[in-house]
């Protein structure tokens, strides 16, 4: 096994490293035989099934984005009328500027509190390890299930009024979820308390990387805790930056699951995202066409702005 | 060699297992999920039917039923969340193993509507026993061509559902849209309300304006509908309409529904009637029946909404679920065996009373008065109702229109004539 772990360069250099090897002496075994294990060609109903599943599905799915298919009979090509449709109808418009907003939201605000956090618990806090697990756990929740405990505590009748109605704040009290102001910055929130475990655990995994004697010295030199951090850990923790933001987009830009629960995209269309209205487009309504056209949309604006976000984080620009 | 055994013996099992597992992988997506053709003259079939509460569905009810009465039948039910029912109900009939009898609805307002499942091939024509239960007025929702795709299983009447005890405790239930506005006022200060509202659900916010609609646009012009489809007239153009929408905003400043309505789930509408905090919801009146039997001794009766002229009042009542045979069964022997026992007269009446519904036979010996329709029974006697308007829209993203657009009027995002505007955008695509 060893043998094709290797290198094949560090391969053959191993005899002459090692001096003697256990083995050495003996009639030396054709390369590529009796230990070799495992062939390019096992790996084809892999491949066949990835690409069946994935990409056979996303390019028929692709296809339908240019037809009138309503999902169940007979289809005509219409060529790039639903892509028109889309950029024509608000609501769809509307969905495109909330999917931004909670992506671009969530990986800001989520991406800060994940590093405050990480730089609080990297060191010396003795309940650290406790308070990872906490300040972690909301990841590892199903969304679902969290988007209604979410729903119950913004809910008219929930904790939040409750609470507001108990320190004299009884006219702040509304439905968060149904109002039309509040309710985009009400799933933003939950976005951002999701989100920020994550951010953390990436950072944490950034900071530990950091040589504690790099800090010390520039603390010796005269370096108070802002500069420390601005010039000394944040250039070192570039790479977790750039995964941290890039994940955080992806995920904020495909967000789905917590939105249908918290609010199914109400009030009337105030916390639509793509996401939702590709699933309303094409399973609710009976448009698959459009709701395919709304997908691929979607999967460029993800490509695009991974790419963008890629190569303004990436930490060498030769990279 | 023992390696050189065992790994030429590991070759020969991973080029095995490679094929053997993908094979069983596919034969397993390929099984059916519903249709299993069973030897000896098919006396086995299945059925898919939406569910949304806990309760036992009519539909299975009335299947056991049969179970019992023909002990060498065997059903296998499968029951969907009501939410995801139109979606999986459309992939299972367009991958060919949906259940061999599925409950659709007529029209082509749903994404279970009869008219575009029959017109991609999916349903089986039905015989003499169904075009017999077709109400009146409404072979064009269940068919084309002379041929039927569904069986009504019963009338449904989408009005009101009122808890009797709570409105006599507030001085009876207002008789016109003057005095219900009153009423409205009257109650809001004690923290109760005339209406529970499911705000945050666009199917009980577009219920609300179709029962505003009733009176201002169908009462006057039951045809309507067909203008609408002949092009001779629009949502946006038509007074009626206008008037409707408006009186959500009424209803609104008024103070009709609970607090925090417009972010309310279906949990404050049987949370509100059966409490009695809330006198009456926007709900299929079938309702009557389950909360009657959670709402602590309170009575429930079926009302229409109360109009701004009494000759006005009109409610609507239509068969809404049907019986269907999937085409590509290979069961339809025995499915249409049980569609034609459940249109005996004594299965349809039974079928109503398990769902606490109307009959979709013998509607004009029904004794009202001693049932929970004793309010709507002159209007249904003296021929004042229609089929629910969606059944006959061309698709449901009309509905949807309309039911967001009212969550917008109720919550200041938008005006009548937007969402007027919106329902004949949707209407044309």
């Amino acid at each position: 096994m060893t043998a094709t772990m290797q290198p094949e360069s560090e391969a053959a250099e191993a005899p002459r490293r090692g001096g003697h090897t256990p083995g050495a002496g003996q009639k030396t075994r054709p390369r590529g035989q009796g230990l070799q294990f495992g062939h390019w060609w096992w790996a084809l109903p892999g491949i066949a099934l990835v690409f069946a599943i994935h990409y056979v599905a996303t390019g028929i799915g692709g296809f339908f984005a240019f037809t009138n298919w309503t999902g169940i009979g007979s289809f005509k090509i219409t060529g790039w009328a639903n892509f028109e449709a889309i950029f024509k109808d608000p609501t769809k418009v509307g969905a495109l500027s909330n999917t931004l907003f909670l992506a671009f939201g969530s990986v800001l605000l989520g991406n800060i509190a994940g590093l405050v956090i990480a730089l609080g618990l990297n060191r010396v806090l003795k309940t650290r390890y406790i308070l990872r697990t906490l300040f972690f756990m909301p990841v590892v929740l199903s969304p679902l299930a969290t988007a209604y405990i979410w729903k119950y505590i913004f809910d008219f009748d929930g904790p939040l009024n409750a609470f507001l109605t108990a320190v004299g704040g009884a006219d702040q009290a509304k439905p968060w979820l149904a109002d039309p102001q509040w309710a985009i910055w009400t799933v933003l929130v939950v976005l951002v308390w999701s989100s920020t475990g994550f951010a953390m655990v990436i950072f944490m995994a950034g900071l530990a990387g950091v040589p504690a004697e790099v800090e010390e010295a520039a603390a010796i030199d005269g370096a108070n805790l802002w500069q420390r951090f601005r010039n000394v850990t944040l250039p070192a923790i570039r790479p977790a930056v750039a995964i941290a933001t890039t994940l955080g987009i992806v995920q904020g830009l495909r967000v789905f699951d917590p939105i249908m629960a918290l609010t199914g995209g109400g009030p009337a269309g105030a916390t639509e995202t793509l996401a939702t209205q590709v699933y309303k487009q094409a399973f609710a309504l009976g448009n698959f066409g459009g709701g395919a056209a709304l997908a691929l949309v979607l999967a460029a604006i993800i490509l695009i702005f991974a790419v963008i976000q890629q190569r303004l984080t990436r930490s060498n620009p030769e990279d | 060699m023992t390696q050189h055994r065992r790994s030429a013996g590991l070759k020969v099992i991973g080029a095995l297992a490679v094929p053997t597992i993908a094979a069983l992988a596919l034969t397993g997506c390929s099984s059916s999920a519903g249709s299993t053709s069973s030897s000896g003259g098919s006396k086995e079939f299945s059925l898919a039917f939406a569910t949304s509460n806990t309760i036992e569905s009519p539909f299975q009810v009335l299947a056991e039923n049969y179970m019992k009465s023909h002990p060498d039948v065997k059903i296998t039910f499968n029951p969907q969340p009501n939410d995801s029912y139109d979606q999986t109900l459309r992939t299972q009939l367009q991958a060919g193993n949906a259940s061999d009898v599925v409950v659709t609805s007529p029209g082509s307002g749903t994404g279970r509507s009869i008219l575009p499942l029959a017109g991609a091939g999916f349903l089986e024509p039905l015989d003499d026993a169904a075009k017999e239960l077709l109400p009146e007025g409404s072979a064009s929702t269940f068919g084309s061509d002379g041929k039927v795709y569904g069986q009504a299983t019963e009338i449904t009447v989408a009005a009101l559902v009122a808890n009797e005890t709570a409105a006599e405790a507030t001085g009876g239930f207002p008789a016109d849209f003057s005095s219900l506005q009153q009423q409205c006022k009257a109650l809001e200060p004690s923290g109760k309300s005339l209406f529970a509202l499911a705000g945050a659900a666009p199917p009980n916010t577009g219920l609300m304006a179709m029962s505003l609609a009733a009176s201002r646009v169908y009462a006057e012009d039951p045809k309507w509908n067909d203008k609408r489809a002949a092009k001779e007239t629009t949502f946006a153009g038509s007074d009626g309409w206008k008037s409707a929408l408006e009186a959500v905003k009424t209803l609104k400043d008024a103070g009709c529904f609970q607090k925090g309505a417009a972010g309310g789930g279906f949990d404050a509408i049987t949370k509100g009637l059966a409490s009695g905090t809330s006198v009456s919801g926007f709900i299929p009146a079938p309702s009557w029946k389950q909360l009657e039997s959670a709402g602590g001794g309170s009575k429930f009766s079926v009302r229409s909404l109360p109009a701004e002229r009494a000759s006005n009042s009109y409610v609507f009542a239509s068969a809404n679920y049907a019986f269907s045979i999937n085409a590509a069964s290979k069961n339809k022997e025995a499915a249409k065996a049980f569609l034609d026992w459940a249109a005996e007269p004594e299965q349809t009446k039974a079928f109503a009373e398990i769902d606490g519904a109307l009959p979709v036979t013998g509607l004009d010996k029904y004794d009202f008065e001693g049932s929970a329709y004793k309010n709507v029974g002159d209007l249904i006697k003296d021929g004042k109702y229609g089929p629910l308007p969606n059944i006959q829209w061309p698709n449901s993203a009309v509905y949807d229109a309309l039911a967001t657009g009212v969550q917008g009027i109720i919550t200041g995002q938008k005006s009548p004539d937007q969402v007027l505007q919106a329902m004949d955008a949707a209407w044309g695509q």
